[in-house]
């Protein structure tokens, strides 16, 4: 589980099938006082956060596999819940 | 998933059997002000990636690449790479908070 800032979308139309629908956010890994912390990952967003909201993402793929119904998919972060505060 | 902007090409004359018809591209990372600005010449400092290839990227393009075991998911048999070409970019937003 990363924590994160959503700082960005992504849209890419040639892609993995598994791919494809899925909202794609850049992510900025902070730490707890929501410093920024080495380079952005990219993820997939079932929950539609928003811009600068912070996130956790998994960077497990068996469970994003799971969550896109794909078990040949290449894909490996997913935003797992929005954070309150 | 990274985003990395294609610089080369890589062509094997000996290889792993199980790599037949791969396309190898070279990928550099983009860094944070690569991310700002993606029309800059100048490549990031982070240590460019060999990403196997089968969506057709050229060189020029911004490609969105797996690293690690899920790289391999896609392939029935066996596979050794590192890291695959997930999905190429046609535009991105970024904007973060400073």
């Amino acid at each position: 589980m990363m924590h994160c800032r959503i700082d960005g979308t992504v849209v890419s139309t040639v892609c993995h099938p598994s791919l494809k629908g899925w909202r794609l956010v850049i992510c900025q890994p902070v730490d707890d006082t929501g410093k920024d912390q080495g380079q952005p990952v990219l993820a997939i967003d079932p929950f539609h956060a928003g811009l600068h909201q912070h996130v956790f993402i998994t960077t497990d793929g068996i469970g994003t596999r799971h969550r896109v119904h794909d078990d040949r998919s290449p894909l490996r972060n997913m935003v797992m819940g929005i954070i309150d505060d | 998933m990274r985003l990395g902007k294609v610089i080369g090409k890589l062509v094997l004359s000996t290889q792993e059997p199980a790599y037949a018809g791969g396309r190898w591209l070279i990928v550099s990372p983009l860094g944070k002000d690569q991310y700002q600005n993606p029309r800059i010449r100048r490549i990031s400092e982070i240590y460019s990636v060999v990403v196997y290839d089968n969506l057709g990227a050229r060189e020029g393009d911004i490609v969105g690449f797996v690293e690690g075991t899920e790289a391999t998911a896609p392939f029935e048999h066996p596979m050794p790479i590192d890291a695959i070409n997930a999905a190429i970019i046609d535009s991105f937003q970024y904007s973060p908070l400073t």
